[in-house]
């Protein structure tokens, strides 16, 4: 019982990582259609700013903040670069040239700080004693600080999305770029906003990451795979389908690499997409993706 | 943020100009999508407190003339509002000097909710719009009840209501209407354009409206255009329009 409780959590922060993710992409999936597949790579090329940071004495949380502000700029930076001029002369092209953002970050990453894994700082505490126990089971303090990270961001979107005026100028641009254009809505600096927060998110998701697993450029690609596959399991354009898609791909792991010997570490992305194609045959549009509706 | 003020009344030019009591005056604009041009130099005017119709058929250039009055498209010519030179400017600071589009098709937020619709039509105008959505809510009861409610899930005429409602959330002297019948049913349509006249005679709202319904059309309006693939080929009070046989049966269908 307890094993099972303490890999519960496990999973729920693993899955708190791809939530974390999965909102990002679904914050530009929501304003452009577009799947970020650089998304992730933005994200390691964060942590790596944070090991730099950390590295030269900053504290580890404002080095994760001053991150995300780098995460901001360069996600802002390929929306600008790459997908805008591309996008209304061939959108099929974006794909290609978001792959193509995908490479030239992890090949940048590796030439500036190696291909050696490092070690990364957590914000938490990760002593060999730094746990509690929840019903006799002892839970890492890093690993509710994760869940915790995810439930106050969550919020924070939350705010962000129905409380200010950006949020509704982003809800707005999500639903229908013309009629924005029309009530005075700059659409262009909306989408650099949305796109940058996206960065941002994925810093922080990678930051979280990194002190577990290690730092290498490779740090976001099982990840980011799984994070796609917890999007689109909630539906791609839902917040809240991000959540809970991430959070239930992060428990099923724990399930499966725990209880199912057959099923390790390398035969788990088969096994997901699997259970993704089971949601969609029964879900098209996924567990909380909005089928539109819409009279005339 | 805002530079409305809140007595939407124009103030008249500081110098006499030569179109002085004219709120908008088009000259020779030209307009169309990429290599295509669809508008070949339109000359109207608009006055204020006046409705005036743009009449044509499908592919006659009635959305492109909109779409170029906003600034939704790259356009040539001159277009003057209150005597101030407006072809170059961008969509939002067209918005804020005072002309609103209700687009063909309404263009709701289908899934932003009634209100949100109406605070986005606020968007540039912020301080007044707490008062303004009382208000609009209370004009339009329907749209009050489903305050809450997504747009995508209003009937076609509610929607139209939305769609009115949110452009005169930014306090505009001239609302540009774009085929407002489009996909209604005659008595809503009816209902529609009484709406309409109501904007002027209660607030002195200038409209332009572009329409296929000619009858309806001359009914509201004080002047209208004939546009035919891209030129403005007669003009004239509605009774000048419906009284000539020639428009009626060329451009109007309703001989």
């Amino acid at each position: 019982m307890s094993l099972f409780i303490e890999r519960m959590f496990n999973g729920l922060a693993d899955g708190s990582i791809y939530a974390l993710l999965a909102l990002a992409l679904v914050v530009i999936f929501r304003s452009t259609g577009q799947l970020n597949f650089a998304q992730g790579e933005i994200g390691m090329v964060g942590a790596y700013v944070v090991s730099t940071l950390t590295l030269s004495g900053w504290p580890v949380w404002m080095s994760i903040l001053a991150a995300m502000a780098v995460g901001f700029i360069l996600s802002a930076f390929v929306e600008r670069v790459v997908v805008r001029p591309i996008e209304h002369r061939n959108p099929g092209a974006v794909i290609v040239a978001l792959i193509g953002a995908f490479l030239a970050l992890n090949q940048a990453a590796a030439m500036i700080w190696g291909v050696d894994v490092r070690g990364l700082a957590s914000p938490f505490p990760t002593e060999s004693d730094d746990f509690v126990r929840i019903f006799g089971a002892p839970i890492r303090i890093e690993r509710l600080g994760i869940i915790g990270v995810l439930a106050v961001l969550v919020f924070l979107l939350y705010l962000l999305f129905n409380r200010t005026k950006v949020g509704l100028a982003m809800r707005a641009v999500a639903n229908n770029q013309d009629s924005s254009n029309l009530v005075g809505i700059r659409v262009g600096s909306i989408l650099l906003i949305g796109w940058g927060l996206a960065g941002a998110i994925g810093v922080l998701a990678a930051a979280m990451l990194a002190p577990s697993a290690g730092l290498s450029t490779a740090l976001m690609l099982g990840p980011f795979l799984l994070a796609s596959v917890a999007a689109v399991l909630g539906g791609l354009d839902s917040p809240l389908g991000a959540v809970v898609g991430g959070l239930l791909i992060g428990v099923v792991k724990a399930v499966l690499v725990g209880y199912v010997s057959f099923v390790g570490s390398e035969s788990l992305f088969p096994v997901m997409l699997l259970v993704l194609l089971a949601v969609l045959l029964i879900r098209p549009n996924g567990l909380f993706g909005s089928a539109t509706v819409e009279r005339v | 943020m805002s530079d409305t003020s809140p007595n939407p009344e124009p103030s008249p030019p500081a110098s006499p100009a030569p179109d002085r009591e004219q709120l908008l005056s088009v000259s020779d604009l030209r307009a169309g999508y990429g290599p295509v041009q669809v508008l070949n130099g339109l000359d109207f005017t608009v006055g204020s407190g006046e409705i005036v119709a743009i009449l044509g058929a499908n592919g006659a250039g009635k959305t492109t003339t909109m779409r170029a009055l906003s600034g939704m498209i790259p356009r040539t010519g001159t277009i003057s509002f209150e005597g101030r030179a407006q072809a170059r400017l961008r969509p939002d600071v067209i918005l804020r000097s005072g002309i609103a589009q209700v687009p063909q098709g309404r263009g709701t937020f289908s899934d932003l909710t009634v209100e949100d619709n109406l605070r986005c039509g606020a968007y540039t105008a912020g301080a007044t719009m707490n008062e303004d959505i009382d208000r609009w809510l209370t004009t339009y009861p329907r749209l009050g009840e489903r305050r809450d409610q997504k747009a995508g899930s209003l009937s076609g005429g509610e929607q139209q209501m939305l769609a009115i409602a949110r452009a005169m959330m930014s306090r505009p002297k001239l609302l540009l209407c774009d085929e407002p019948s489009l996909g209604l049913a005659p008595l809503i349509t009816k209902a529609m354009f009484a709406t309409l006249a109501e904007l002027r005679t209660e607030q002195g709202m200038a409209i332009l409206l572009v329409e296929q319904n000619a009858g309806l059309s001359l009914e509201l309006a004080d002047r209208a255009y004939v546009l035919e693939t891209g030129n403005i080929v007669a003009s004239g009070t509605g009774d000048e329009l419906l009284a000539s046989d020639t428009v009626r049966e060329a451009y109007l269908g309703v001989g």
